[in-house]
């Protein structure tokens, strides 16, 4: 019990550093509106205060507002998916890089940015609209089924099968994404380079309500499963012994990661670093617990990603830095510092 | 947490629902030291378009533009650069209260448009083709757009100035290098350069494919062209004309031999705008100097 309020104090606190981070984001852009605060602005919105001009709504709501909602559902969900991933693996490298779900993702994205000229007017318009994104989702997907495949014989996944796989799915998807960079027109090969660098630009409450409810199914699901993956550390064998069904949890936690990464992927292009990372420094803060880690990998990641985007859109304002640079350049450090300072324990 | 996430969620969606049913525009007032001919704000993220904004004497309304449009040079004082137009913004747009937005249909990444249809803004986009009716076709579409039809003269300057161009009896073959650092491209079918170098009396050197390749020093030296051409600041990039030498394969070519190195300024080249003549009577003499 006592480890449990211990849990709910440390959630509480980063939620509410969450908080004044989303708070602070808002008053961070190009954007003047006319001297009013930017949270004023957003208050006078959500009272439907008439005196407020159409742009400002449009700004404080619609990009700003949209795009720091869209940075802590991301960031939650791709942190919550390396840590099960990790989990799951018993590996510290795994993620949905790791097992081709992002490398998946990237060649049907990158199919639709160079050859979707030939066969996108045979497609209904709002597919046209979001060709790349939903072709990253299939794209993950299919990895995952083809890596599950593999590896899974008589009911039995092998989890180091697993790892093989994701490494070759990713070798073949890089090289075909390779082909296409080589064929692509210079336009297209902006548009692959800047999708592989990752941006939250094109955040809309449309694709943050999808995000939502991705989040809610996944989590209902993977939240609870801390124990179950405290259990598999002690090995398949030994979880099983300990009344968790080992295959049942393997089969949901790649299926709703490639769900997960799949959206991702989808919205915001490849931001790296955010799965490795933020389960690695809650790991080494909290020991393999998964009890704790799972729940606040979902807050972390979400602070994380709002931090590297509110830097992204200002600090070569009025253009923008890719974030999956800036996740990079912050995580790196942070994950140096730590590996330091817990040398003698790793 | 799952009702906190639920409640989220519905929250989220109720709030979505209401504003899709809204579509802002613009309407803060216009503040301006000069009097422009209407009262439009525009932000014009095409070379090219911005050229034919500024020389129907709409230059005083243009609020901000993209990394291409380097002319008329005095822009750079009086409207704001958004940089490159595949990884523009909507937030640095809305930031310059524009009424009005001009775009060239292939540069526009779709985010990007899809954001400017929702903040409600005027957009125009504008089909843009490298050839001289294609060139008019713009001019007479851009000035309707920003409400002046007085484009009579600009259309006619171009025939004007490609009358200029003097026939050269032995077409030379031109290859043009698109240099950026350590990427070389060269130039196919359906570039606005081989469009040029057509007008201007030359024959593009590769034809086997359309847009841009990278350079191979073998196709280099198939292609044998006459004349090398480089944007000016790509050719300073790659070392002047001595690196341009240096380039794998182009001492095997008749160019590399005679030392036929030309470049001109990108946004005259590729722009496609009102300065289409004047681009192609200056390309017109660097060749036919080029072949004495």
């Amino acid at each position: 019990m006592k480890a449990q309020s211990k849990l709910y104090f440390y959630i509480l606190i980063s939620v509410l550093l969450l908080v004044v981070l989303a708070i602070g984001a808002l008053y961070i852009g190009v954007y003047d509106f006319n001297g009013l605060s930017p949270f004023t602005v957003l208050s006078q919105y959500i009272s439907g205060d008439p005196n407020l001009a159409l742009s400002d709504k449009y700004v404080i709501w619609d990009v700003r507002a949209a795009r720091v909602i869209m940075a802590i559902l991301i960031g939650s969900m791709l942190a919550v998916s390396g840590t099960s991933l990790q989990g799951l693996f018993k590996n510290p490298l795994a993620t949905g890089e790791a097992i081709g779900l992002t490398s998946g993702a990237t060649l049907l994205a990158a199919i639709a940015i160079v050859l979707g000229g030939h066969f996108k007017e045979y497609l209904p318009e709002m597919v046209q609209f979001s060709l790349t994104g939903i072709s990253a989702f299939i794209g993950a997907l299919l990895a995952m089924m083809l890596v599950y495949r593999i590896s899974t014989s008589a009911g039995k996944t092998n989890v180091v099968m697993m790892l093989l796989s994701g490494v070759a799915i990713t070798s073949i998807g890089f090289s075909i994404t390779g082909f296409l960079i080589y064929i692509s027109k210079d336009e297209q090969l902006r548009d692959l380079t800047f999708w592989n660098m990752g941006s939250l630009a094109a955040a809309t409450w449309t694709k943050n309500i999808v995000l939502a409810v991705v989040i809610a199914i996944s989590y209902a699901f993977l939240l609870p499963k801390g124990k179950a993956l405290n259990a598999m550390m002690l090995g398949e064998r030994d979880a099983q012994h300990l009344g968790i069904n080992v295959e049942r949890l393997k089969k949901q936690i790649v299926i709703i990661t490639s769900l997960m990464v799949g959206t991702c992927v989808a919205f915001s292009g490849t931001i790296g670093f955010v799965g490795l990372i933020v389960p690695y420094i809650l790991r080494l803060l909290f020991k393999s617990n998964y009890t704790f880690i799972l729940p606040l990998s979902a807050v972390l990641g979400s602070i994380l990603l709002l931090i590297a985007d509110t830097i992204s859109r200002s600090i070569v304002a009025p253009s923008e830095l890719p974030i999956g640079i800036l996740t990079s350049l912050i995580g790196g450090p942070i994950f140096i510092a730590i590996l330091i300072k817990f040398k003698k324990s790793l | 947490m799952k009702k906190f996430i639920l409640t989220a969620s519905i929250l989220m969606a109720v709030y979505s629902c209401k504003k899709e049913s809204q579509k802002p525009t613009e309407n803060k007032t216009e503040v301006s030291s000069e009097t422009p001919k209407t009262n439009n704000k525009i932000v014009s993220i095409s070379g090219g378009i911005t050229e034919i904004v500024s020389a129907l004497g709409h230059e005083s309304e243009i609020v901000a533009t993209d990394v291409t449009s380097t002319y008329p040079e005095s822009l750079k004082a009086t409207a704001k650069n958004l940089g490159h137009v595949r990884s523009m913004t909507i937030e640095p747009i809305m930031a310059v209260s524009p009424t009005l937005i001009l775009a060239s249909d292939k540069d526009i990444n779709p985010d990007l448009l899809g954001k400017i249809k929702a903040s409600g803004i005027k957009t125009e986009l504008f089909k843009q083709e490298f050839t001289v009716d294609g060139t008019k076709k713009l001019i007479a579409d851009v000035a309707k757009a920003i409400g002046n039809t007085d484009y009579q003269k600009l259309t006619d300057k171009i025939d004007a100035d490609l009358k200029q161009v003097q026939p050269i009896a032995k077409k030379p073959k031109v290859l043009f290098i698109y240099a950026r650092g350590n990427m070389m491209m060269v130039s196919g079918k359906n570039t606005p350069m081989a469009a040029l170098i057509d007008l201007a009396g030359g024959e593009n050197a590769i034809n086997d494919f359309e847009d841009f390749k990278p350079l191979t020093p073998e196709a280099v030296v198939k292609a044998n062209p006459d004349v090398l051409f480089f944007f000016s600041t790509g050719l300073e990039g790659s070392g002047g004309n001595e690196g341009a030498l240096k380039m794998p394969g182009v001492s095997q070519t008749n160019a590399g031999k005679n030392k036929k190195i030309i470049a001109m300024d990108g946004g005259l080249v590729s722009g496609f705008g009102p300065r289409l003549g004047e681009a192609a009577v200056a390309l017109n003499k660097l060749l036919v100097e080029s072949t004495k």
